[in-house]
């Protein structure tokens, strides 16, 4: 993977660094214990694993890797930029358009569903955590059906109305998400606790660089190319036996 | 040799315009700005389907090449769209991009089939295609592509420089759908675990019709004919809608069942 060098994918002398209590809001939402349902979604590496092509760490990190790079930031991270900045600008139109792009781009059926249940378990766990008007409003939509809420979305509108840095909110979401990819490897395959540990450490560094290309991103750059990963995801449906719902 | 000559870009236009006529779908309208040209319609036997041949007479696009098609059904149309031959996009040696263009509105109960040809992109070409695709309705759909390596046989495989391809799905204006793929080889290791890995050849079908939720998936996934280089899935979009993805490393296999998959939904829709 490209990789952009460590000065200008460091944005942390030009993004507004979290208060402590953003700091903390954040590791809290990222938390492997925060009830969004995570350890329940593979996103495909259940078959993967099946198919016995993940069975060393340096596997299980190319797959993250992949998954990071060529599905997540110019995915999901993208949107959660755009949703946070639509958001900060109070506009609606925008981030109903943004919502419905996001589940148009997941193509495959159950990452598709992951994001929808990720979204719904996410504002149940936070909406009684949360007093703003707009983030209510978005809520409203949701209960109303009038929208499906995906995640990544209101994630973006989440940390927009808490004030969060959208750099601090993409790299965080970044990294939570193979985090979360290699805990459940680490159950599914399995791997050693101290081989998941290597492989976050390393992935660690990946969440750094990606943020710093998902800056200079927009909505024209959205793709896919994990073409491989999202043909996984397909086939997960129809797996015989499965520990994960993705 | 470079030539210095400045070549003029060829830009293709093809308008057709498909409607009913006593019982069979006729074209009477269709506008063609060479290299490309649609054939006239041709039908099997008493089905009022109008199938139309659309050919390229160029051999292939060149540096800054442009091809816009757009094909329009009016209610209760239906027409089959066959690419006479692979569309080759040749090395870019201006630097400038071939573009395709490709706009369908599919009017009430009108129904499309645009049968799979391969894209070749060549050795140093660069290529950007986009196709939307607006139904009304009870409109139906069925779509296919193919995207080469580049020439395979000759060991070009993939050193194109960039290949963008952007596939939108409308359905009563909204997004159902939204495929893009950004193949710049010199930028990512394109045999990657989670990218193509070994395989070399590309296909999708794109399918949207009110009797695809009767459409058994499981049985479609499980009657592929897979293994031996050749990967294949079948998931429901949202809506009425189902998209099936192939991923091989031989051309001819990925074709054939590509071929058969495309033949048995469409006798089920």
């Amino acid at each position: 993977m490209k990789q952009q060098n460590d000065d200008s994918s460091n944005l942390s002398n030009t993004a507004a660094i979290p208060t402590d209590i953003q700091f903390l809001r954040l590791l809290q939402i990222h938390d492997s214990a925060f009830p969004i349902g995570t350890y329940t979604q593979s996103y495909g590496m259940e078959t993967y694993i099946q198919e016995d092509a993940i069975r060393t760490k340096e596997e299980l990190i190319a797959f993250c890797t992949t998954f990071l790079y060529q599905n997540l930031v110019y995915g999901d991270a993208i949107l959660i930029q755009e949703a946070h900045q639509a958001a900060k600008d109070r506009d609606i139109d925008r981030l109903l358009h943004l919502e419905n792009l996001c589940g148009a781009i997941k193509l495959a059926k159950e990452s598709r569903d992951a994001s929808v249940n990720l979204g719904r378990q996410f504002i149940k766990t936070v909406s009684p955590l949360v007093e703003d008007a707009f983030f209510d409003e978005w809520k409203n939509r949701i209960a109303a059906n009038e929208i499906k809420g995906h995640y990544a979305i209101l994630y973006g509108i989440y940390c927009a109305v808490n004030s969060m840095d959208a750099h601090y909110a993409v790299l965080s979401y970044l990294f939570s998400s193979v985090n979360g990819l290699v805990t459940n490897a680490v159950r599914a395959v399995p791997f050693g606790q101290n081989t998941g540990v290597q492989a976050v450490h390393v992935l660690a560094e990946e969440a750094v660089a990606a943020a710093g290309i998902v800056v200079g991103l927009t909505e024209a750059d959205i793709s896919n190319n994990a073409l491989g990963i999202e043909l996984a995801s397909m086939k997960h449906e129809y797996l015989h036996s499965r520990l994960f719902i993705s | 040799m470079v030539s210095k000559v400045a070549r003029r870009h060829h830009n293709g236009k093809l308008d057709m315009v498909f409607e009913p006529r006593r019982g069979y779908t006729r074209m009477p309208h269709v506008f063609q700005q060479p290299p490309l040209k649609a054939s006239r319609e041709l039908y099997e036997g008493k089905d009022p389907t109008a199938t139309v041949f659309v050919m390229e007479s160029s051999g292939g696009m060149v540096a800054g090449d442009r091809n816009d098609i757009t094909i329009r059904l009016l209610p209760e149309s239906k027409a089959r769209i066959i690419q006479q031959s692979a569309l080759k996009v040749y090395r870019s040696h201006t630097g400038e991009t071939c573009v395709q263009s490709i706009d369908v509105e599919l009017e009430e109960d009108s129904r499309l089939e645009w049968m799979p040809e391969v894209i070749i992109p060549f050795a140093d070409s660069k290529f950007q295609m986009e196709t939307k695709i607006h139904l009304k309705k009870g409109a139906t759909l069925l779509w296919g592509e193919i995207i080469a390596p580049g020439r395979e046989m000759r060991g070009e495989v993939f050193d194109f420089t960039s290949l963008k391809s952007m596939m939108k799905i409308y359905v009563e204006e909204e997004l159902l759908a939204f495929d893009s793929l950004r193949f710049v080889p010199d930028d990512i290791h394109l045999n990657g675990l989670g990218l193509l890995e070994e395989a070399l050849y590309v296909g999708s079908i794109w399918l949207v019709s009110e009797k695809a939720e009767e459409i058994d998936l499981r049985a479609i996934h499980e009657a592929m004919n897979v293994g031996d280089g050749l990967r294949a899935g079948v998931t429901r979009l949202a809506g009425n809608a189902v998209h099936c993805r192939f991923l091989g490393v031989n051309q001819w296999r990925l074709q054939q069942e590509m071929k058969r998959v495309f033949s048995e939904l469409s006798a089920l829709i």
